[in-house]
């Protein structure tokens, strides 16, 4: 299960991402759809952390990726020089929640609150931070580019994270590199370096790349969009593979037919926010948001 | 050029082996190339991977300030003036003992590792930041991300642009004479005053330089191609 709560992320000035917050359950096929621009690639991104989110968190079951967001515990807060301040200059009549909230929505805390601040902040991260690099080999990446390693051979891409991160024997990792191959018809592929496949052999190799690090859940940025047209179906069917086996997968996508064959979920991100979302069904069929039907009535 | 001056430099450069003195010069010029490359891309290579430390700690902040201030030291004077300061005022003043060669290395050396760094640095950051972001998404830790994934990326990049900072070591290495080493140019210099004749002396020397150079960049062009071969085929 991954769990955003409240996500924010600029660049810069530029808002990005403004107070995305969704649970994305164990089994669930999630597809991301939206205009260009929206956020869609940032969200996913901001999940296994290739971006840092400026605010929020996102947590993988129990366990938190981000740093530690201060305005989620109280405790942290109360330790705040900031928040301090705030209290002593309002009336005593003013609730917690609502300086909590004015704070949190001027985003004043910065670096100087004070030791006690940060003791109390490092307190929450070592009861439940989880180690980047550990979350990641539980979440699979696919991207738009591929992103195959260009210096190694298909079977090399297959085996270097487990036996880099002692998984896996060479053996057993080429074993299973090799069953995973197999399983997508490009076995004799393996001693070839990536420059030599097209576009769809490349995706379908990165999706296995990520498979044989066992994750427990796959992101997806929109797999398909760099293809010829006549190399989106290999690999959509592959993707549906992963789903009917029960793999829990968040995809963003402008595939519509493919969102709505696969996906339990869709959200509609407009903006930096996730405008709408529903199932399938409800969201194509009859869209609420105006946004939403505005966009739909155009890719459709 | 006069049958005459052809006559003196014969007779210094063959009857008097003037030609042994010019091969050994040679020697030490390759020397220098070779031993300043070498240096100059461990030195080069630490100061790239320094320099991609992520700069969110102070420790990391002040290692690449310091490099900073070296790549800008040795780029921002002469050569001969790093050469001169390391032979008459470093080395009496560290009070070690070692022949002018090994200085002219060591000086060569470090000056090149202030150009093979930004070489080495530019060769990485062309290696597509999609890499570095799929390496990690596996779950490899930084360092192994970069060690086993971009920077081989990089170094296969840069191999060219190394074999021609080869070819401007060779040429700028006719300076080392300024602290007593005796190169080819020394060496030609040398034959030219015994007869107070430089004309041929100075013509060949540069024909030496030249076909050095031609050398090295057909080797360069050799190697590049093979690289681009291994793209295709393996
Ligand atoms: N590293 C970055 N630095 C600065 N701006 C960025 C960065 N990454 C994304 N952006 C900006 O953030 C905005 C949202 O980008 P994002 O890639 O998340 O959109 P998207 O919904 O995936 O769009 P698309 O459908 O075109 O892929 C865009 O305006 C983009 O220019
Ligand atoms: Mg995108």
């Amino acid at each position: 299960m991954i769990d955003i709560r409240d996500l924010y992320k600029s660049f810069g000035s530029l808002a990005v991402l403004r107070g995305v917050s969704t649970t994305i359950h164990n089994g669930e096929k999630v597809a991301v759809i939206g205009p260009s621009g929206s956020g869609k690639s940032t969200l996913l991104r901001c999940m296994n952390l290739l971006e840092e989110p400026s605010a929020g968190e996102v947590w993988l079951d129990d366990r938190l990726l981000t740093r530690p967001d201060p305005y989620f515990y109280p405790e942290v807060m109360r330790a705040s020089r900031t928040y301090a301040s705030m209290m002593a200059q309002t009336t005593a009549a003013t609730a917690d929640e609502q300086i909590l909230q004015r704070i949190r929505g001027e985003r004043l805390l910065h670096r100087h609150e004070g030791r006690a601040f940060r003791t109390a902040l490092a307190a929450v991260e070592e009861k439940s931070r989880l180690d980047i690099n550990r979350a990641r080999q539980r979440m699979g990446m696919v991207f738009q580019h591929f992103n195959l390693f260009n210096n190694m051979t298909v079977l090399q891409n297959l085996t270097l994270a487990p036996v880099q991160l002692k998984l896996k024997t060479r053996e057993q990792a080429e074993q299973r590199g090799m069953e995973l191959l197999e399983r997508i018809g490009l076995a004799d592929k393996r001693d070839q370096y990536p420059s030599t496949l097209s576009g769809g052999q490349k995706q379908r190799i990165a999706i296995v790349r990520a498979l044989a690090m066992n994750p427990e859940v796959m992101l997806f940025d929109e797999p398909t969009s760099a293809l010829d047209p006549e190399m989106v179906g290999e690999v959509l069917d592959l993707i549906k593979q992963l789903a009917n086996d029960g793999m829990t997968m968040v995809i963003v996508t402008h595939e519509m037919g493919f969102a709505r064959e696969v996906a339990d979920r869709v959200l509609f991100m407009e903006d930096g926010n996730i405008a709408e979302e529903g199932t399938p069904a409800a969201l194509f069929s009859s869209p609420k948001n105006a946004r939403t039907q505005e966009f739909l009535s155009k890719v459709l | 050029m006069s049958r005459v001056e052809w006559e003196l430099f014969y007779n210094k450069f063959i009857t008097y082996k003037g030609y042994q003195v010019a091969l050994e010069g040679l020697v030490v010029t390759l020397e220098i190339a070779v031993f300043g490359l070498l240096i100059g891309i461990v030195i080069g290579t630490l100061i790239a991977l320094i320099k991609m430390i992520p700069k969110e700690h102070r420790v990391a902040r002040f290692f690449s300030a310091v490099c900073d201030v070296y790549v800008a030291i040795f780029r921002g004077t002469p050569m001969v003036v790093q050469l001169l300061i390391g032979w008459f005022v470093l080395l009496p003043s560290l009070g070690l003992q070692l022949n002018s060669v090994t200085v002219a290395i060591c000086v060569f050396g470090m000056n090149s590792g202030a150009y093979v760094s930004e070489i080495m640095r530019s060769g990485i950051q062309a290696v597509d930041s999609g890499q570095l972001e799929a390496a990690r998404a596996v779950g490899l830790g930084y360092w192994p991300a970069m060690m086993r994934v971009v920077v081989p990326q990089g170094v296969k990049n840069i191999l060219p642009t190394l074999g021609n900072e080869f070819i401007t070591l060779i040429k700028e290495t006719s300076v080392v004479s300024f602290i007593a080493v005796v190169d080819v140019t020394k060496a030609f210099r040398q034959i030219g005053d015994s007869n107070y004749s430089y004309i041929i002396p100075y013509l060949m020397l540069a024909l030496v330089y030249l076909v050095l150079v031609m050398l090295i960049s057909l080797l360069v062009r050799l190697m590049e191609r093979r690289l681009h071969k291994g793209d295709r085929h393996s």
